[in-house]
């Protein structure tokens, strides 16, 4: 019978609970819409301790404005904060939302077009011309700036000058080169010293998204949402070289992020092509400190091609809810305007951000041991400058998921533009 | 009313009819109360369980981005049919279904049979060590058979040590291995829960018939399908329903050791349903009409299995 009561007050109490739960929601909608009440509280939702919290606590300590409000950062992952804000932006409560959270880019548009009205638009709070060009067309929709442009996701080609000087090549040879003459030294390197030019994850399609870039190009139309496949004359280079890279087996297969890092420090692949966040990651291996250069991106071997690629990055965004106008102030005082702040972001943490007013000061030019002298964080800004604008619009997850079995069936043989065809195909279908 | 009747019952009714009135008035009440108590259960099942239900299948008529949800009438049902995707995963799904299934439950009733042998020794010990897997945190273990299988693993190790293979299998980057992995994982994980079921059944078997059917000559494996197996299939059948569920919404394994890859080689429904909610632009209508696939299947394959492993009653 104890039990039975005891039952009986749990559903009781959850009945009891979801009642008011419900009363709460509305009440806070109420007031959101007034937007007038303001708070002692501003919370702000991240990923990564090492890069983005930490880029948060030093925007906490560089504040200087007159707001009077606590600001308290909550780490979450990143797959935990895309659910958390799903979920609750959809059923319409505002309850346990954050008031600044960082979304990455290839994810902003879909965020902005999903739940319109749920951010707050930042166009008279930030000056977006202070920003790197590429980051606008990412952080904005409808001719309002949402986001405040952050992480630069710039990307560079880190080689091993070890293993390039025993086939006979210097860093300049592999500077501002073709994907294809990258593949011709990645063959010689192989030859010299046995080991691999790169890592592939065969589910991961993040070098044909770095190699379209180069060429201003993505996978969807510059509106945004219709895919652009069969007819990408870029897209399709980049699968010819992605296959040819495959076939010159330079590449050592790898399945997952652990194996991705591993190989590299453990000194079983030549170099890596990625993004610059992979630093920390690259510095890891204390005993290869000289060994390392960083260049740029290699392009695609057609006309209009840069040197200069984007992987990933990200940017922050103030959710339209109570203690927006704090949110605003915050991101205005720290990561908006100040380049002091910016200077200690690559300091203390090697975060390079996109305010273009910082990348004149001192951190920026900053000569790097492990990487033999090179002043990389500046070699980086400068890249930034270069990556073409490209809109990734709302779904380049989703379609990366169907290219990622046509590029199996082109690795098996398939004709390239029967796969593309057959992608183009499945991605219109689903993403109407 | 009720004081009335205690008045009268009082006054000139024989004792065995005054008992009989109290006892009416007791069902009567206990049937009031009796309701009450169902009512609760009935409300919070109402909003716990069939309201989301119901809402969800509203949510399949609908589509859109996010909150910018409309009733588009059956293009979701429609899409699925044409959605290669849907198709892989429906199709993995299948494989893990059609081969773990069984596997699973012959490996189980083996166990158990093995194990229920009183002259066994260590009993208590085996039994635990089959168990102990289902016990274990699915992302834990998942992650485990993950590093087992990688390219530098144990497996591979072993295997290359032995002179097995003269070059390590990449398990989880080809589409043929990874399945096989993940139908090990689960099957190492959940082959203990089941047996666990089959050891409380073969408690009840009554020793004499094993018995009888020594004396007639029966040996061991005649034994196992003439008694054991017939005996066991109420069992047989609950378990194998309970598994088709677990297996028809395998998430976990798939996520944390392939995460669907290579190609959507692994792809589960229950996975498809998460990246259609959560990866891509979110479609919770679209969402929720893969999971109303999954609860088709269910009925589906739960009545297939009622019949025909039901069919004497």
């Amino acid at each position: 019978m104890k039990k039975f009561y005891l039952m009986l007050m749990l559903v009781v109490g959850m009945v009891v609970l979801a009642a008011c739960s419900s009363g709460d929601e509305e009440a806070s909608e109420d007031s959101g819409s007034e937007g007038s009440s303001s708070v002692d509280t501003i919370t702000a939702w991240a990923w990564d301790p090492a890069f983005n919290i930490a880029a948060l606590e030093k925007a906490k300590e560089a504040y200087d404005g007159d707001g009077e409000y606590e600001v308290e950062v909550i780490e979450n992952a990143q797959d935990d904060i895309i659910q958390k804000l799903n979920t609750g932006l959809s059923s319409g409560t505002t309850k346990g939302m954050p008031n600044i959270v960082l979304i990455e880019d290839y994810r902003a548009q879909s965020f902005l077009q999903a739940y319109p009205d749920s951010f707050y638009p930042l166009t008279d709070v930030i000056n977006s011309e202070d920003f790197a060009e590429y980051k606008i067309a990412t952080t904005s929709y409808d001719g309002e700036q949402y986001g405040v442009p952050f992480d630069t996701g710039v990307a560079g080609l880190y080689v091993r000058t070890d293993y390039l000087e025993e086939a006979g090549y210097t860093v300049e040879d592999v500077t501002n080169i073709t994907w294809d003459e990258y593949i011709e030294i990645g063959k010689s390197v192989k030859e010299a010293t046995g080991k691999n030019m790169l890592t592939m994850d065969p589910n991961d399609l993040a070098p044909i998204r770095m190699m379209i870039q180069t060429n201003g190009s993505w996978y969807v139309d510059e509106d945004g949402s219709t895919p652009n496949i069969a007819e990408n004359e870029t897209l399709v280079k980049a699968f010819e070289t992605y296959k040819k890279m495959m076939e010159a087996d330079i590449t050592k297969v790898v399945s997952d992020w652990s194996q991705f890092v591993g190989a590299f420090n453990s000194g079983d692949v030549a170099s890596v092509p990625t993004g610059n966040w992979i630093t920390p990651s690259v510095k890891q291996a204390a005993e290869q400190s000289g060994q390392w250069a960083v260049v740029p991106m290699p392009r695609l071997d057609m006309d209009g091609a840069v040197n200069a690629s984007n992987l990933g990055g990200s940017s922050w965004y103030v959710l339209n809810v109570d203690g927006k106008e704090e949110a605003a102030d915050f991101m205005l005082n720290t990561f908006g305007s100040n380049p002091d702040l910016y200077q200690t972001l690559v300091k203390d943490i090697g975060a390079i951000g996109t305010y273009s007013a910082a990348a004149e000061g001192d951190a920026f030019a900053a000569e790097d041991e492990f990487f033999n002298g090179q002043t990389i964080i500046a070699d980086f800004s400068k890249w930034t400058e270069e990556i073409p604008g490209v809109n990734y619009g709302l779904h380049t997850y989703a379609i990366e998921d169907i290219l990622v079995t046509g590029m199996q069936d082109y690795l098996n043989g398939t004709e390239l533009e029967t796969v593309l065809e057959n992608v183009q195909g499945q991605a219109e279908a689903q993403l109407k | 009313m009720s004081q009335q009747k205690t008045k009268r019952g009082e006054i000139d009714l024989p004792v065995r009819l005054k008992d009989s009135k109290r006892q009416k008035t007791g069902v009567y009440f206990r049937k009031k109360v009796g309701w009450l108590f169902i009512i609760v259960s009935i409300i919070a099942i109402t909003i716990f369980n069939f309201y989301p239900m119901v809402q969800a299948f509203l949510l399949s008529f609908q589509s859109g981005m996010g909150a910018n949800l409309e009733y588009v009438g059956f293009d979701n049902w429609r899409r699925l049919f044409g959605d290669p995707t849907f198709i892989a995963a429906l199709t993995n799904t299948s494989i893990y279904l059609l081969i773990q299934v069984p596997l699973m439950i012959v490996l189980a009733l083996f166990f158990s049979v093995l194990l229920n042998d009183p002259n066994l020794k260590f009993r208590g010990f085996f039994r635990i060590a089959i168990f102990l897997p289902c016990v274990t945190s699915l992302v834990a273990y998942s992650v485990i058979f993950k590093y087992l299988f990688g390219v530098d693993g144990i497996i591979n190790l072993f295997l290359l040590n032995f002179g097995i293979i003269s070059e390590a299998i990449n398990f989880l980057a080809d589409p043929v291995w990874a399945k096989v992995v993940i139908i090990l994982a689960i099957t190492w994980r959940w082959t203990g829960y089941n047996m666990i079921f089959y050891l409380a059944a073969l408690q009840n078997v009554d020793k004499s018939i094993y018995e009888a059917a020594r004396m007639d000559g029966a040996n061991a494996i005649q034994q196992f399908f003439q008694i054991t197996v017939p005996m066991l299939k109420p069992i047989i059948l609950f378990t194998s329903i309970t598994s088709t569920i677990g297996t028809l919404q395998i998430f976990d394994e798939v996520v944390n050791i392939t995460n669907g890859g290579p190609g959507n080689a692994t792809l589960s429904i229950s996975q498809y349903i998460y990246n259609l909610s959560f990866e891509y632009t979110p479609d919770f209508g679209y969402a929720s009409t893969v999971s109303y696939v999954i609860v088709i299947l269910v009925i589906i394959l739960s009545i297939i299995q009622f019949r025909v492993a039901g069919e004497k009653k």
